[in-house]
């Protein structure tokens, strides 16, 4: 019997055409029913000069369902072509096109000769959730657009996080990380938000390794561009957030270009110095606030779980309660990642659950003692929880309904300060 | 479940009239099999069938009454009517107007320019998956 998801926190596979549309001039066309694009996009900063509502589509009917889409992809591409300014296509298929057989990989294939490359990623949503659809994404670039290169750009360097828009810090986040690489002297290179595009995609091929921070997205891509462009990889599995994770990654990513070490120690003191300037003067406020929080839970794909529980536990010397993963990690990833939880300074270790039923989630919450409020990082559907149990709460991750994010990012050394000031912001409010 | 279709055809073999060209629906029974049961005229709807309206609100002719030319919402609603016990048509074309008419009597609409046989095969291949619960992957459509 068919099981129901409580609380789902992503999206079918199809959501992947953000990923597209993370891609400046980048167009996503659809092949698949008319209403998809309208339920998988959200007003999370997704108009500009490509958004949801005008990407070409299929709108696929029963007819087609009957007799086949093929003939409408073909023009629905060719149409896109003629009236469409963008600098790459990318057609994406739903669930309907792939159940009933179309072969829209071959449709794509007569656009080879087009001036515009134009591409094609199987995105069913029977075959995974929008974390598994950005990686078809970049798997499609990867196979059909990219050739190997014989020139290599010294320092260069392809830097690769989670999920455009399911993660609502991708554009600051991928920012801060280009940041902290070019400070250790490398050049970073990165294809999603503003000011990145086709030019930086065709660049990927010279760069001389992929930095790949993400517990698991991605990880395919990187073995993929191995393969086929020869580029090692650095899978880096923790997302760096405050100084004792941030100077572990610029130690080893400086170790995997070899960078002269004590370049990489500069770079770190200066900004530990800073850091610890604007700790120590808040000092009296996290001791006065400890007590209220003795420990803490975070309900968030792996990349926030995992970067946050490390952030609290090594920079706040705040305990972990158990810690939910709740993007659908792939079952042969969990083991690594759960080792990463019990991977923590001090001695501590956390214990986590992968799991995608909300309900479940919420029950276990309820059931364990806190020892006082519990803190909760997660999605939206967390807030009332936390409410009932007297709580503190941080909208973290998807759904964020809580939080207007622009640019705001959750890296390095500013995004561990960002951090600190969003959850004590919320300690604060409890007694003013 | 037995049911209808109707079909727009002017040589019996082909799908080939748009929606208002059809001067009679060929109107395909699915049982076990697939036969061709009745050729219904549409030209006389008006006079003798009284197919949608009762005789006083008809006019003869629904052309030209307001010099919307042929074709307005009235003829469409009579030729829908017309065929609605089938449960779905097989035109070349068929207009937004009438599209919107089946669709309110669920009714499924086909515009498709293909050999009856073929039309015939395909859809009554999906109905029976879909009737059946099977898949529509299986075996391809």
């Amino acid at each position: 019997m068919a099981k129901l998801l409580d609380k789902q926190r992503y999206k079918c596979a199809l959501g992947a055409m953000q990923s597209v549309q993370a891609i400046t001039r980048a167009l996503p066309i659809l092949h698949s029913g008319p209403g998809c694009a309208q339920k998988l996009s959200e007003s999370i900063g997704s108009s500009g000069y490509f958004s949801p509502n005008i990407f070409p589509c299929t709108s696929i009917n029963e007819k087609d369902v009957v007799f086949g889409g093929v003939k409408k992809l073909n023009s629905t591409i060719e149409n896109a072509l003629k009236v469409v300014d963008a600098d790459l296509y990318v057609v994406l298929t739903g669930c309907i096109p792939e159940i009933v057989g179309d072969d829209s990989g071959e449709v794509v294939s007569r656009f080879e000769d087009s001036d515009k490359p134009v591409i094609y990623a199987p995105t069913a949503g029977f075959k995974g959730n929008n974390y598994k659809g950005h990686e078809q994404v970049v798997d499609a670039i990867v196979e059909q657009y990219l050739k190997k290169s014989e020139k290599k750009q010294k320092g260069l360097v392809n830097i690769w996080a989670d999920v455009p828009y399911q993660d609502l810090f991708w554009l600051g986040n991928l920012r801060e990380l280009e940041k902290l690489v070019s400070e250790l002297g490398l050049i970073p290179n990165t294809i999603f938000g503003y000011n990145r595009g086709i030019e930086n995609i065709n660049k990927i091929p010279e760069a001389e390794f992929n930095l790949l921070v993400s517990p698991w997205v991605g990880l395919n891509n990187m073995k993929k561009m191995e393969r086929k462009l020869g580029i090692p990889y650095l899978h880096y599995k923790t997302l760096p957030i405050g100084a004792t994770e941030t100077g572990k990654f610029l130690r080893e990513v400086g170790k995997f270009a070899g960078v002269d070490e004590q370049k990489v120690e500069n770079v770190i003191k200066e900004h530990e110095d800073y850091y610890y300037y604007l700790i120590e003067r808040y000092a009296d406020l996290f001791l006065e606030n400890r007590v209220i929080n003795k420990q803490f839970t975070l309900v968030a794909d792996a990349q926030y779980a995992l970067g946050i529980t490390k952030f609290l536990a090594n920079d706040l010397g705040l305990v972990p309660a158990k810690q939910f993963v709740v993007d659908d990690t792939p079952k042969n990833r969990r083991e690594e990642i759960t080792a990463e939880f019990k991977n923590l300074n001090f001695g501590l270790e956390a214990e986590v659950s992968f799991e995608t039923d909300g309900y479940k989630i919420h029950e276990e919450i309820k059931n364990h003692d806190y020892h006082g409020y519990p803190l909760i990082l997660g999605g939206y559907y967390e807030k009332e929880l936390t409410e009932s149990l007297k709580g503190n709460f941080l909208n973290i991750s998807y759904p964020v309904q809580d939080k207007v994010v622009l640019d705001d990012s959750y890296v390095g050394y500013t995004g561990g300060i960002r951090l600190i000031e969003d959850i004590y912001t919320v300690a604060v409010q409890r007694f003013n | 479940m037995a049911y209808k279709i109707a079909v727009g055809s002017s040589d019996s073999v082909n799908v080939d009239l748009k929606f208002g060209e059809v001067e009679s629906f060929l109107i395909y029974e699915v049982t076990d099999k697939v036969e061709l049961v009745e050729r219904r005229a549409a030209t006389q709807k008006h006079s003798d069938s009284n197919v949608s309206c009762g005789s006083e609100s008809c006019k003869p002719s629904s052309c030209g009454g307001n010099g919307g030319g042929c074709g307005g919402a009235d003829g469409v609603i009579a030729k829908v009517s017309l065929i609605d016990d089938c449960r779905c048509v097989i035109c070349k074309k068929i207009g937004f107007q009438a599209q919107k008419q089946f669709e309110k009597k669920a009714i499924s609409v086909f515009d498709i320019e293909i050999p009856i046989d073929e039309a015939l095969k395909k859809i009554t291949s999906y109905y029976d998956k879909i009737d059946n619960h099977k898949s529509l992957r299986d075996g391809g459509l």
